[in-house]
């Protein structure tokens, strides 16, 4: 048998797991009480971890001689002025300097990893395909040529959807659609996965485990 | 209130959605009960993952950029546990970095009490070390690449890495062997991307949601070596490496939890297409 607090956790776990899946009903108070009780308690988590995430990692080097730590714990001090609206204008600078160093870190690597060699990539394997006569390599590379094009020419409003670019916009609408559809379904699978994770724990840790000590 | 459906193919567009859940609540927990053991294929992606490891020789580094989620765990959980035990079971060295901010009660949690490095003959400080959260983003990734101690100048437990044994002769990107990459932003796999695989072309494979997988499948296999997507290939994993785990339950509860969605999205097409074409009641 687990211990008393294990299984106290593990009921008041289960209470709001089974609060929530009670939106799948209707809305109810049990349902407000664990989606507030939920949101309150991960805001507290992450507040924290936060706080002590900047504790070690700034604040403490900073007092034990790494004084050149306050300048970008200075910065995101400077965040904070958004939430008084005559100093809001100061919070720019933090975020300016947060917007060029993120930029300047990611720009080279785009411009090379998720351009040029998907670029290459792409026709180096297209021209192996031709050259060893994989007919359904050919048939895949001529598909993704297809879909970004057509694809594209469905964002192109500079000019009114009539003949080859309207033709063009609707087969690049069909493959939206397709990618759209293929993310979406992802989605369900992930929220059915949750779901089964915390059946699972209901049914297996804390009714099997806990309580009937299995 | 809608108006009572009156013909038969309004009918079968307005079942009350309840239904849905709770044939999906009867189909999800039934393999909880009691696993079917229903078939799953291998996919080239997986296998690509297996192999970058198990390809390594003894004695190699990996670093593991852990950025998981409580919010998210049963999606990935598998893949963590499937690859952890992997890397445990090979002669390898292996630093755990967190990037999130639940990372770290999540690798403490398992390591200690579902993985037990020490069953597998692994002590901590000289076969792995763990690296505290830190609020890395992608400038970090760089930065870790750079020099370690910059961004980690300490262990999870306080310890400086100077005296750790493990990481005597490991300061940045040239001592790491493989980049294992576990996220949860569908965006983040372009991190590894730019800061691992196009400035020092480092080996790199990635374990992500399923809703993600499809923005990691266009860099493989010439920039990433393999990748894992959600609990279906955390299944995967699970069966290739020979390490069991939650996957196989979460895989039939998945495969049949999804059976009343399908019938219900046939359903809802049959009643618009009914409506459209029969009683000719959808306007074009």
């Amino acid at each position: 048998m687990a211990a008393f607090i294990d299984i106290l956790g593990g009921l008041v776990g289960t209470f709001f797991i089974i609060s929530v899946l009670s939106m799948l009903w209707k809305d109810n108070p049990i349902f407000r009480i664990g989606q507030q009780a939920i949101i309150g308690a991960t805001i507290a988590h992450y507040i924290l971890l936060n706080f002590k995430s900047a504790l070690n990692n700034a604040v403490l080097p900073m007092l034990s001689g790494n004084f050149w730590l306050f300048i970008p714990l200075f910065l995101g001090v400077l965040m904070y002025t958004r939430l008084k609206n005559e100093i809001a204008w100061i919070a720019r600078y933090p975020t300016s300097v947060l917007v060029g160093i993120g930029t300047g870190v990611m720009i080279a690597g785009t411009m090379r990893g998720q351009i040029i060699d998907q670029m290459k990539n792409t026709v180096l394997d297209f021209s192996k395909s031709i050259a060893s006569g994989d007919s359904m390599g050919i048939f895949n590379y001529l598909l993704i040529v297809i879909g970004v094009v057509t694809s594209i020419s469905f964002f192109t409003f500079t000019r009114e959807h009539k003949g080859l670019l309207g033709a063009s916009a609707k087969i690049g609408r069909i493959f939206l659609m397709i990618s759209l559809g293929a993310n979406w379904s992802g989605e369900l699978v992930w929220y059915l996965t949750q779901l089964i994770g915390r059946l699972s724990w209901i049914i297996n840790t804390v009714i099997k485990t806990m309580l009937l000590g299995g | 209130m809608s108006e009572k459906p009156t013909t038969f193919w309004e009918k079968i567009g307005k079942i009350d959605y309840r239904w849905l859940y709770a044939l999906s609540l009867i189909f999800t927990i039934i393999p909880i009960i009691q696993p079917l053991g229903l078939p799953i294929q291998v996919s080239e992606g997986t296998i690509g993952y297996f192999n970058a490891i198990d390809k390594l020789k003894p004695g190699s580094v990996v670093a593991v950029s852990f950025g998981a989620s409580l919010a998210l765990l049963d999606e990935q959980e598998a893949q963590y546990l499937a690859t952890w035990k992997m890397l445990f079971q090979r002669e390898l060295k292996v630093i755990f970095y967190c990037t999130y901010a639940d990372s770290p009660l999540i690798i403490q949690k398992h390591l200690g009490s579902v993985v037990k490095p020490e069953n597998y003959g692994k002590k901590y400080g000289v076969d792995y070390v763990v690296l505290p959260y830190a609020p890395l983003g992608e400038a970090g990734e760089a930065s870790f690449a750079q020099n370690i101690r910059g961004v980690y100048p300490n262990d999870i437990y306080g310890t400086p890495l100077d005296q750790i044994p493990m990481m005597k002769n490991i300061n940045d990107q040239s001592a790491i062997d493989l980049v294992i990459f576990m996220y949860t932003s569908c965006t983040d796999v372009e991190w590894p991307i730019r800061q691992w695989v196009v400035p020092y072309k480092k080996p790199v494979i990635v374990a992500t949601l399923g809703c993600c997988g499809p923005m990691a499948v266009p860099y493989y296999p010439t920039q990433i070596q393999g990748f894992l997507s959600g609990s279906g290939m955390g299944t995967e994993i699970e069966i290739v490496s020979k390490n069991p785990g939650p996957g196989a339950m979460m895989s039939d509860a998945k495969n049949l939890g999804i059976l009343p969605f399908i019938l219900f999205f046939i359903l809802g097409n049959i009643s618009y297409l009914g409506r459209r074409f029969v009683t000719k009641e959808v306007k074009k």
